[in-house]
């Protein structure tokens, strides 16, 4: 009886998916993605990355023990900095970067959905996925460093590329299956009629879009090391740069959700059945899987590509994603007349 | 007049097509090095590199060989080898105790250019074939006489295994676990 509101707030779903898929998952997915990251640039390089905190897991353990340094360490604010911006901005970010979990079903059972309806739930997660570089850039501005305002400045560029793209390119899906039900865009991906394969070019466009979004390697330009020091976030230290730093491969991590649901067709293969393990377990696995492997690929980048100049990005945005997107659409409206999925 | 400056005019590479073979080519190239990954770190503790004998490492000092002459000292090119005055007994002679001097050398300046090995002319002198040697505080680098002539033991070689790097004509420079 006292029980009965403690269990319904442990499985209320919006609860369990923000808090267990969005903040630990995406955590999770983060540290692999880092160790990754490292890992592959070092196998690439001719080094050996992580190694000695645990030679058998290789390495791993020392992506845990960064985290923990990130967390204990010491949290300087510099006298000049703006100080209400400063301390939020980061931390708000990180919280709008996970908040599109919310929007992105797991499963096509209605009762494992976070939210009642799943209507328009792609155009949600869409406009909620591009809010967090305007608090990078509010976090770049509050710093009153000239790095700092230069690496903003710079990502205010980046956006003006990649935003465009993105929500073409994604909505391309939209155009194809005429629904923003994302639950309904896997349905009709069932089984293997998925849009990676109908519609490459707008995949190729959105994982471009989804690189300049968040700094990956061919296009790290707001926080680029040799130039400018971290870019937004050079002014901040300890848990501030981890919240900073963790937010940008949690946004990875969502758009990858985004990507794996639109393009690489979902739970597809599976059908799910009734009950929470058919149900919601298998199938978020699957779909949490399909993402991560599009995040371990743009983790691999970094070890293959060098960086491009900040006008070298932007004519590659206008003068070739974009083209991209709406070649991609225009794609998906073929699909569409054609009827392949209805 | 300052001469006029011509800058050569290079040709566009490509165009669409070039791009997209070039950055398949490169994500291939870097998927072949993920797959088979050619590493020339060396794992310290675990390897140590097999260095030549003629390697020019710690300075071993043999004192029977000596006989006082200062040439390594005066030649030292950083100052790193000073000569200390040591009373001396006879066993010939015990009751006329003799001054010799002897050398000492200080491992903070020492540059391991091996002058005073080449330099000596009784082969008092020699190198062992090693400098990885940790010191806890700087006063422990500065030798005694005693200690300059002990041979010291290479700590990497109780539980490392060697290790010889070579030029490969393909792979560039190989490590090989020396058998």
């Amino acid at each position: 009886m006292i029980l009965d509101p403690i269990l319904y707030l442990i499985a209320y779903p919006p609860l369990w998916q923000v808090l267990i898929l969005g903040f630990l998952g995406s955590l999770a997915v983060a540290m692999v993605a880092i160790w990754f990251e490292r890992k592959a640039a070092a196998r690439v390089q001719r080094r050996i990355g992580p190694y000695w905190a645990s030679p058998a897991l290789g390495g791993f353990l020392n992506i845990i023990a960064d985290m923990v340094r990130y967390v204990l360490q010491q949290l300087i604010i510099p006298g000049t900095v703006d100080r209400l911006t400063f301390y939020v901005a980061p931390i708000a970010a990180f919280i709008v970067s996970i908040l599109p979990v919310i929007f992105i079903p797991l499963s096509s059972r209605p009762e494992f959905w976070p939210v009642a309806s799943m209507d328009y739930s792609l155009l949600i997660a869409l406009a909620l996925s591009t809010l967090p570089p305007l608090l990078i850039i509010a976090a770049g501005w509050s710093s009153n460093n000239k790095f700092a305002v230069i690496g903003s400045m710079r990502e205010s560029y980046v956006i003006t590329a990649y935003e465009l793209v993105a929500v073409v390119s994604i909505l391309s899906a939209s155009a194809a299956t005429l629904t923003f039900n994302l639950v309904h865009i896997v349905d009709a991906q069932q089984p293997f009629k998925w849009l990676i394969i109908l519609n490459p070019i707008a995949f190729l466009a959105a994982v471009l879009a989804v690189l300049m979004s968040t700094s990956a390697f061919p296009f790290e330009i707001p926080e680029s090391e040799h130039e400018v020091v971290a870019g937004p976030y050079t002014e901040y230290s300890g848990a501030l740069y981890a919240f900073n730093m963790g937010g940008a491969y949690v946004r990875r991590f969502v758009y990858a959700l985004i990507i794996a649901l639109v393009f690489l067709g979902g739970w597809a293969p599976y059908v799910p059945g009734p009950g929470p393990i058919t149900g919601y377990v298998i199938p978020s696995i699957i779909v949490v899987l399909k993402a991560l492997i599009i995040v371990l690929f743009i983790s691999f980048l970094r070890a293959v590509y060098g960086r491009y100049r900040l006008d070298q990005a932007l004519g590659a945005a206008w003068r070739l994603a974009i083209p991209l997107a709406i070649v991609g659409f225009g794609w998906s409206l073929l699909l569409a007349y054609i009827g392949v999925f209805h | 007049m300052p001469p006029k400056i011509s800058l050569k005019k290079l040709d566009r590479r490509g165009g669409l097509f070039e791009g997209v073979k070039s950055n398949i080519h490169t994500l291939a190239l870097g998927v072949k090095y993920l797959v088979d990954p050619q590493r020339s770190t060396l794992l310290y503790p675990k390897e140590y590199i097999e260095h030549r004998p003629g390697y020019r490492g710690f300075i071993i000092f043999i004192k029977d060989k000596c006989i006082s002459c200062a040439a390594c000292a005066r030649i030292c090119p950083s100052a790193a080898m000073k000569m200390v005055r040591v009373t001396e007994i006879d066993p010939k002679h015990p009751d006329k105790p003799r001054q010799k001097q002897y050398p000492v050398i200080n491992y903070q300046r020492c540059i391991f250019c091996g002058f005073c090995v080449d330099v000596c002319p009784t082969e008092a002198l020699y190198h062992v074939p090693f400098h990885d040697i940790v010191y806890e505080n700087l006063a422990d680098m500065f030798l005694s006489l005693e200690m300059f002539q002990v041979e010291p033991q290479r700590p990497a070689t109780s539980e490392g295994l060697p290790v010889v790097y070579e030029v490969d004509e393909i792979k560039g420079l190989v490590k090989r676990r020396k058998s």
